[in-house]
This record gives C-alpha cells, structure tokens and sequence, in this order.
C-alpha cells in the first residue's frame, strides 16, 4: 500500500512499507553508531537548537523522516548545512542519542552524492585571512566533498 | 610546580597569538611553564563525529601517544577546538578495541614518513588513551586550584563585572568531555571569583555562537552572537570572558558586522580568560597582545586602574 500524505505544511511525502524497511535508516544507524528507533519524538533536540528558526525541517522531524526511510527528503534540505554542530541537541536528548552525530552522517552521505554546499569562491579573502582555523575546517570538513 | 606538557595547537600560533602569549606568561608566573610537545602537528581541529571517519583520529592520536612517548602523563591545551578533539580522541581510543589498533596500524605506517623516532625510553606498545588531556582552565581548577589560585592574586578585579561566555566544544559532548555540567557550569565563574571580580549571570552563556557557520552562513552567526552580547550587557556586563578562539573571533571580530545588521548595538569588550588571568598575577599589560583585539578592551581595565 501507498500512502500519499498531503501536509500543509510542507510537500508531499510519499510513504510505503518499502521505503520504510530499506537500507536507509540502516546506514544511517551503522554511520552515525546511534540507533535510530530510540527517538520518541520529545522535540528536546528542535527546542534546544541554535539555528532551528532558519531550518526546514526541524531536528527532530529530520530523525522521524530518517527513520521513515525518506531518504530524498533528508537528503535534499537545508537543515543539515546550517546545523552548527553545537551538541546542544545530543546533550538533551532524554533518550541518550547524539543526535550531531546523525547530522555528521547525513552529511556525509549526501557528499557522498559529489556535490559540495561551499566552496573557497564563498569567503571574502580578508576573511579567511582573519579566521581562525576551526572556522575553515568546519566548513570545508561538514560541507564540501 | 615545575612544566606541564602543553599542545598549543596551529590557530595559537597565528591567528590567535594573544591566548598563548597571554597563557604561557601566566603559567610562568604560576611557576607552571607550559612545554611544547614536540614536533607537533595540527589536531585535525574539527572532530569526526561518523564512526567511518577513522582517518580523522590519526591526527589528535599522533599528538597523544607523541605525548607518551615522551613521558608525560598530562597534556594541557588551551584552544577548545583542540581540547574537543584531543579529549574524544582520547575517549574512543579507550572505548573502542577494534578502532585502537586500527588508529595504531595507521600512526605505525605513518611515523617513519615523517621522519619521526619515538624516543628510546617510549614503549612500543599501542597508545591506548594513557594522557590525560587538561583544558588550562581545568588545569587551574583542579591541579593547581582555584584557592590558591587566589592566593598568588596581585591585582584583585574588584567591580570589574565579565559576562563569562562558555561555547559549545568545551562543555559538549558531555559523556565525553566531563569538564563540568553542561547546562548549569561553574568553572568560568568560579575562575572568575578567585581573581575578586564579579561573574555576571546571564542566560546565552553556553548557547551557540555559530561557530563555523561565521564563514558559510555569516548572517545566521550574526544574530547567534548579538543574542549573546546583547544579553550579556542587559544583564550589566563590562566585558566577556571566552576560551575559544573561534568564539573570539564570532563575537568579537565580527562585532563591525553586527553593528551593520542590528543598528542601535554597541560594542562590548572580549577578553580571553588567560588576558584577565595575567592582569590579575600582575604580568604587564604588554605581554597580554591587547593590541591585537578589534574592540579595544584596555578601557574597561583601565577604568578600575587595573592595567600597569
């Protein structure tokens, strides 16, 4: 059976048994070492995060379409190329999931695609002069190939 | 006391001077020298949180079995990008077997391409996560202690009111890191009350300054960092007080373009702890690299005629 969920929130999602049981959620589990079904939906994460004003999909929703198997979907937003990385999210989470960890895998998975979210075009040169070497790393590391 | 082995790490060196320098004059003064373990390499700065990213260990493990090598029981470290790393380094070194000897099997291919020989009293044994790694701040908190701490106290900072601002990397992951509790610290205040001046409480002291998100979504850090600081001085603080360089950098460099977005801000002094450290035990202003800041923080000492 296919399902068809018209949100008004967001775009159609299209679930199914298969999408739900396929390799998705596992290799999200393997990559990130967090088992994803521990998730039970709180909002902690969403609620402690720095930058979920300007997310599309909230932490929390991200954790519930990855267990969902909706890959495409996870993949495709801008969420995780704004997560800061802050741990704010793993340091709440009651049920002990550290849920940066997951956002390092789907990153990782979504570079594995070839297409990199920042290049050196994008920093104004007195700036990477001037920034201190975390700044640089973070983003080449979390969001280029 | 005699010296502690130090990691100052790449940013330290260049972009951040000011925290070493400041750093090493107050470790002197507390007749602690900090030590470079040499020869060094950069940590990796940015630690792997995908569990297929073993390589990324190779870097802040090549720094601590050097560390043991060369006989030394503690690693002290100031940057707290490089006190994040080195600590879960550490941690899944000591968690996990299988990544242990792998991480092992990589540094052995890797040392004589560096041309580097463990000294001849090393064990050849596999590092396993034998270093203790010690933030500075830790370092003073509970092997120096913030008691006596106060005791070498020359110019006590009284009336002087810091916002201390935390971070993230320093407190966070909690499991693995264990320098204090993560929602509720006390290690900046506390440092702040040995030297007599007054920590101001304040509810963004340990909320995101965006961190890297200064280089790929500017504005987004912008407005992380005026919460910050306008809360801060809502509350009535002078100054800030950071560990972080990136923090620095986020809420204090980039104060020109927070000024831009948010008109009606004005512009606050940060200062590094070791800065405040230094102007407390009484080491000239001089050797603090108070020149090297964007937002002057001279005033505010001079003020409570504090600076020498």
């Amino acid at each position: 059976m296919v399902y068809y969920v018209d949100n008004a929130v967001g775009p159609r999602i299209r679930l199914s048994a298969q999408r739900v049981r396929g390799a998705f959620r596992l290799s999200v589990d393997e990559l990130s070492g967090q088992r994803l079904y521990s998730c039970i939906q709180c909002g902690m994460c969403s609620s402690g995060c720095p930058m979920a004003e300007e997310m599309d999909i909230l932490p929390s929703a991200i954790m519930r379409l990855c267990q969902l198997g909706l890959e495409e979907e996870v993949l495709n937003c801008k969420t995780i190329w704004i997560c800061a990385s802050c741990f704010m999210c793993t340091t709440r989470c009651p049920k002990g999931i550290d849920i940066a960890a997951v956002m390092d895998a789907l990153r990782q998975k979504a570079l594995a695609a070839g297409v990199d979210h920042f290049g050196p075009d994008q920093i104004p040169p007195e700036q990477a002069a001037e920034v201190p070497q975390p700044g640089l790393v973070g983003v080449y590391r979390k969001l280029a190939t | 006391m005699g010296s502690v082995a130090y990691y100052p790490g790449c940013t330290l060196k260049d972009r951040s001077l000011q925290l070493d320098q400041s750093a090493r004059a107050t470790a002197e003064k507390l007749g602690a020298e900090l030590v470079e373990v040499q020869p060094w390499t950069c940590c990796g700065a940015v630690p792997p949180s995908s569990q297929e990213r073993v390589m990324n260990l190779v870097a802040p493990v090549r720094i601590l079995k050097r560390t043991r090598d060369a006989g030394e029981t503690i690693l002290v470290t100031l940057c707290d990008f490089c006190y994040n790393v080195l600590k879960r380094a550490n941690y899944r070194m000591r968690k996990d077997a299988v990544l242990c000897t792998r991480v092992n099997a990589y540094l052995k291919e890797d040392e004589p391409l560096r041309d580097y020989e463990p000294p001849p009293s090393a064990s050849s044994a596999e590092y396993r996560g034998e270093v203790r790694v010690l933030h500075y701040l830790e370092y003073l908190r509970d092997e120096i202690g913030y008691a006596a701490l106060a005791e070498r106290v020359e110019r006590p900072l009284q009336g002087l009111r810091i916002a201390p601002y935390y971070g993230c990397v320093m407190l966070r992951p909690k499991k693995e890191i264990e320098l204090d509790d993560p929602e509720n610290p006390r290690i900046m205040e506390d440092f702040l009350l040995a030297l007599s001046a007054e920590p101001v409480a304040y509810p963004y002291r340990n909320e995101c300054c965006g961190s890297f998100l200064s280089v790929s979504s500017s504005d987004s850090s912008a407005r992380l960092c005026h919460e910050i600081l306008a809360s801060a001085q809502k509350h009535g603080a002078q100054a800030l007080m950071v560990s972080c360089p990136l923090c620095h950098y986020n809420l204090e460099a980039r104060q020109d373009e927070i000024a831009k977005a948010f008109p009606g801000f004005e512009k606050i002094p940060v200062f590094y702890f070791t800065q405040l450290l230094g102007v407390a035990l009484g080491v000239d202003a001089s050797a603090l690299g108070f020149e090297r800041h964007r937002v002057d923080c001279r005033p505010v000492l001079a003020q409570k005629d504090f600076v020498a």
